[in-house]
């Protein structure tokens, strides 16, 4: 039989025991869930366990039990926990960062937003990076969408929007210069087909694949601003909502909803979730990713 | 389904007793899952469990899993049997039973990627159960790891037609039901449900056999059906599917079974549905490993 890897779910080495998890790590698991969605699964607790230990370090103490009473306790509980999501975020900017999203993009996601759009004139696909961050996520986009242009997306016209808060960042993104950590994940394949090389660890992306995106600086909590991104088919706002308070939150999310067409998406990070703070998006499960989805005027489940 | 066919899958299932793969203690352990809970006795069950080496040996391995989160691993046959508890005992000892009595060398379907998916379906029941209340998180366990017999049925006596179904399945992305309905004009549902009914099986499993894929079709145990319905899609999106990418989107709060089971379980409103995602996630990496270790080639048996 002929398989395929279904997901990024990578099974232990048979055989292996994991060593004992310090029951603290568990608590900081649950305190980061419920102040961010974020939610690290057991197997992955060691990257909330080396967060953890890299700011015990920074701030000298020496058990876990002393860095849980950091984050809880008042004052400056807020600080430590945007240290702790800072660390355990880090390594989630690269290009391709979700294999299982693209698919699900490429093989469910496009073809029935295609199919739902035929009937439209102008055949226009219009996708937003909110909190692009140096802009490994539009990039990516912009190529798979480009490897889309003679299938799918023959005769469509394809704009993605990248924004972020940074003035710093938007401007590295539209330099699109990234080093061999960035490029990590990227094939060999995509490498040559859509990056020229700088020098022997930089590669630059091809003005092809930056003509798809439009680079500008935008504050997710600015409303007059948010009023204006209408009309997105695809939202993807990767771990940056994690960092706003609860009602913050909430606005942005219901700015994000508004903004969508009928039969958008909404992405979010890998380990991501929007937990139970808005009922309108419908949580939709695709092989080895989860999506929020603006359910289409025709499914009957508005 | 014609009636000639439907004999016909009657006539192919009745070989399945003549085989001799079947291990002695199966038709009593299928008498003795019959019988309520009270009736069974520990010492009869130790006794079923001991009568084959190689069985016992399973039976062991799989109670030492942390699937079972017992703390301290069972030294005896008699101290796994009290320390897990008669109902899971009988799904351990089915499990390793079904094992032998489908030799899988020429299955068309790998035999680790169906055990993973069976024990996986089978662990997302029970924690499906547990966020309900008054679900029988046994019984669920249960019908989880029986819910896809009939591709056992198919592996064994459709051999041919089914690996045409897989072969359609895998090019196609498309979900093994469809595929087996369209080269076989029937499913595992059918074939499954004939060897349930022969084995006589409890009737709310031969339903979740049954009708697992149609959940409406259920008439008395439409609940446990709907459970197992959505475990498999779960399962099916992350990692434990059929080991080939189903282009898929499951919305598992529009479906049909969810409002069947929402009918029941006004308490499922309360489930933050992405945490108990991510939540699953944590036991892929375990199923993989005790597949591997029980019905696969690694480690050596004890």
């Amino acid at each position: 039989m002929t398989s395929t890897p279904q997901s990024a779910l990578t099974p232990l080495a048979s055989g292996k025991i994991p060593e004992a998890i310090d029951p603290i790590y568990r608590q900081i698991r649950d305190l980061v869930y419920k102040v961010s969605g974020i939610y690290k699964a057991e197997e992955k607790l060691y990257l909330l366990s080396d967060g953890c230990a890299r700011r015990m370090k920074q701030l000298g103490l020496r058990t876990t039990r002393e860095y849980w009473d950091q984050l809880t306790a008042q004052p400056g509980r807020d600080g430590e926990l945007r240290h702790l999501l800072n660390e355990i975020t880090i390594g989630e900017t690269c290009l391709f960062r979700s294999q299982p999203q693209l698919d699900a993009l490429r093989k469910v996601i496009l073809p029935e937003i295609v199919k739902e759009k035929t009937k439209q004139i102008t055949k226009r696909l219009r996708i937003w990076s909110a909190g692009c961050s140096t802009g490994e996520e539009p990039y990516t986009l912009a190529m798979n969408m480009l490897e889309e242009s003679d299938r799918l997306l023959q005769g469509w016209t394809v704009e993605i929007l990248a924004t972020d808060l940074n003035d710093r960042s938007v401007e590295t993104a539209k330099a699109g210069i990234y080093v061999d950590y960035a490029l990590r994940s990227t094939t060999d394949y995509f490498k040559r087909k859509y990056f020229t090389m700088v020098d022997e660890k930089k590669l630059l992306v091809r003005p092809e694949v930056k003509k798809l995106i439009t680079f500008s600086r935008l504050n997710l909590q600015d409303d007059s601003k948010m009023l204006f991104m209408k009309g997105m088919d695809l939202i993807f706002c990767c771990n940056v909502l994690i960092y706003f308070d609860g009602v913050s939150k909430s606005k942005v999310i219901n700015h994000f909803f508004t903004n969508l067409n009928f039969g958008g998406y909404f992405f979010l990070g890998t380990s991501e979730s929007l937990m139970k703070l808005n009922d309108q998006f419908h949580l939709v499960h695709f092989p080895g990713t989860i999506a929020y989805w603006k359910p289409s005027l025709s499914s009957g489940k508005l | 389904m014609t009636v000639s066919l439907a004999v016909n899958i009657r006539e192919r299932v009745q070989q399945i007793d003549t085989m001799p793969a079947i291990p002695a203690v199966f038709l009593p352990l299928l008498k003795m899952l019959g019988s309520s809970t009270e009736e069974v006795k520990v010492d009869e069950v130790v006794r079923l469990v001991s009568y084959d080496n190689t069985i016992a040996a399973q039976c062991l391995r799989v109670a030492s899993s942390p699937l079972f989160g017992l703390a301290q691993l069972p030294r005896s046959i008699k101290a796994a049997v009290i320390s897990l508890g008669l109902r899971r005992v009988e799904t351990i000892l089915l499990t390793c039973c079904l094992g032998q009595a489908f030799p899988p060398e020429k299955w068309p379907l790998d035999p680790e990627v169906f055990w993973r998916h069976s024990l996986g379906c089978a662990m997302v029941c029970r924690k499906f159960s547990e966020k309900l209340i008054s679900v029988d998180g046994e019984k669920a366990y249960m019908a989880g790891l029986l819910h896809d017999l009939g591709f056992m049925v198919n592996c064994l006596v459709f051999s041919k037609e089914f690996a045409a179904a897989m072969e359609l399945a895998c090019r196609e992305e498309i979900p093994l039901y469809q595929a087996e309905f369209a080269t076989m004009g029937f499913t595992h549902c059918e074939t499954g449900q004939a060897l349930a009914e022969k084995w006589k099986l409890a009737d709310d499993i031969v339903e979740v056999i049954a009708h697992h894929h149609a959940v409406e079709l259920s008439q008395n145990a439409r609940p446990l059906v709907a459970l197992v319905h959505l475990s498999d899609l779960l399962c099916r999106m992350r990692g434990l599917g059929y080991g080939y990418y189903e282009r898929q989107k499951v919305d598992l709060i529009s479906d049909p079974a969810w409002a069947v089971l929402l009918k029941e379980h006004r308490e499922l409103e309360g489930v933050d549905l992405a945490r108990f995602t991510f939540e699953l996630d944590e036991s892929v990496a375990e199923i993989h490993t005790l597949v591997a270790t029980v019905f696969g080639s690694a480690p050596a048996r004890s």
